[in-house]
């Protein structure tokens, strides 16, 4: 019974496996926009990225 | 140790005498076999082998001082063969001053001879006297028996004494009679030695559940539920942790087959490279786009790469990969920082001059980057590179999953051994700290006084 569990557990396991792979799946964080003006491309300032209020390192130990 | 099997086979008789003490009435279910019975009045052990039932001791206890589980006259169906409750035992040994007890049923069968049941909390051992001496390895560490090609390890010895009988028994029982025991494990099964002056009689006990025992007899109720781990009693996850282990390794095998087939398949191509200088002081407008370049194949990731010669100082950079035929925009906020130096500690260091970033599921396309840095006006000119790599194979990925498999084998494992640990915590090997979990006492399994077998 429970090897029948872990053989369902794991073929699911490696099925996501398989299809992470396959479609480029990824576990960085990226906000995904729609319909950018073409114009950002002659005139980059107009756009207004999503980090552009990141509070930034300025460490050091 | 009594030796042979009963007198020649006929139909159960039963035979009722008068107590030669009480005068109460005693039956005798096995006939001419019984050596001893107990007459449960006055609790008179009595010569069941003297026609005039010689009282061999009396004994002090109420009569419902302890009573069996399994009523005496009782018959039931042991591993096919009729059998007969005819005796009662409880014996007990003392643990660091603390008395534990168990029960032993003596069964009867005229053909067949004499059997034995044990229980103590719960847990039951069908018995029998052994027909051939196991070879013990008393060098070994736990010393072992070798019985039949299994060797079972050393429990537990200690001195058990009869504390209580009733019906009857195929050697002369006593209260108080003591004898030291030794129990050897390998589950299901234990083989007990008992001692007593220069006789060893050698036993060997295979673990019933409860359930079975009120089946086999077929007894109202249920049978009392089973604490703890006992000495014998089979693990219920061994079995089915060597098959999940089989199969982890199984899918191990795939999970590499996978990697390669991935790592040979993946285009891994390079589809942007661009540098660029960075000077915060500068005043103009910091964002710029780059060169349009075109994503092939299917849906699939994009690898970017950012390296800067950063020291002591960062560059965040604020990216957005444009699709320039959809508008649509992948957004996302990079930094690149690198500090280190000297302290009491000696040298340390935190962050890279490298950054990784995966994109996502990107279709196929034509696309560019947005890009705008920051740094601080203070650390002057930052030079830095932009890499974009198309369809990259994650090893991550095979790490989660790799941790995914193994987190069921490895609890199931947990849970096995903890079984195990908890089998020893009762034994002579119990490691000092080992738990006291209302397990069962440390006891013996079956150790009977002397007896005899078919």
């Amino acid at each position: 019974m429970i090897r029948n569990l872990y053989l369902i557990y794991g073929l699911i396991v490696m099925g996501t496996l398989a299809t992470a792979e396959y479609r480029g799946w990824s576990l960085d964080s990226v906000n995904q926009l729609k319909n950018v003006p073409r114009s950002v491309r002659d005139n980059p300032g107009s756009y207004r990225a999503i980090y552009s209020t990141y509070h930034h390192y300025t460490g050091g130990k | 140790m009594s030796a042979g099997g009963p007198n020649p086979p006929g139909p159960p008789q039963v035979k009722s005498l008068n107590c030669p003490s009480c005068g109460a009435a005693i039956t005798l279910r096995s006939m001419n076999n019984a050596v001893s019975v107990v007459c449960e009045h006055c609790h008179s052990i009595l010569d069941a082998q003297d026609p005039r039932l010689a009282i061999l001791q009396k004994f002090h206890a109420a009569t419902d001082e302890d009573q069996p589980l399994i009523p005496l006259g009782t018959r039931g169906n042991v591993r096919g063969t009729a059998y007969e409750a005819i005796g009662f035992q409880r014996r007990t040994i003392h643990v660091e001053g603390i008395p534990y007890s168990w029960h032993e049923y003596v069964l009867f069968n005229p053909y067949k001879g004499f059997r034995y049941l044990t229980e103590y909390n719960g847990h039951w051992n069908d018995t029998s006297i052994l027909r051939a001496l196991p070879s013990v390895n008393s060098l070994a560490s736990p010393p072992t028996v070798t019985y039949l090609g299994q060797t079972y390890k050393h429990f537990q010895t200690a001195q058990a004494a009869t504390s209580f009988v009733l019906g009857e028994f195929p050697w002369q029982v006593r209260v108080g009679e003591s004898a030291d025991v030794s129990d050897y494990v390998a589950p299901p099964r234990v083989i007990s030695s008992e001692r007593t002056g220069k006789e060893i009689t050698w036993s060997m006990g295979e673990y019933m559940s409860g359930a079975d025992v009120w089946k086999a007899f077929k007894l109202p109720g249920d049978p009392p539920p089973s604490i703890g781990v006992y000495e014998n009693q089979p693990s219920p996850l061994s079995a089915d942790t060597t098959n999940m282990w089989f199969a982890f390794a199984g899918f191990l095998a795939l999970l590499i087959l996978m990697y390669i087939g991935f790592d040979a398949t993946a285009r891994n191509e390079q589809v942007f490279q661009g540098d660029y200088r960075f000077d915060p002081r500068d005043r103009t407008e910091p964002s710029f786009v780059t060169d349009v370049f075109q994503l092939k194949g299917r849906t699939s990731d994009l690898e970017l790469t950012t390296d800067a010669n950063v020291n002591n100082s960062w560059i965040y950079l604020n990216y957005a990969l444009i699709n320039q035929d959809t508008g649509q925009a992948y957004d996302f906020g990079r930094e690149v920082t690198y500090y280190h130096g000297y302290d009491s500690d000696g040298f340390w260091s935190e962050g890279k001059t490298r950054d990784n970033v995966v994109i996502p599921s990107v279709p196929p396309g034509n696309y560019y980057l947005r890009v705008e840095p920051e740094a601080d006006a203070a650390l002057g000119t930052i030079v830095y590179t932009i890499t974009a790599k198309r369809d990259v194979p994650q090893t991550s990925f095979f790490g989660i999953a790799l941790l995914a498999l193994l987190v069921p084998a490895g609890l199931l494992t947990w849970r096995s051994l903890n079984f195990e640990h908890l089998r020893w915590a009762e034994s002579d090997y119990a490691s000092s700290g080992s738990d006291d979990s209302g397990g069962p006492a440390p006891t013996i399994t079956r150790l009977f006084g002397g007896g005899d077998d078919d």
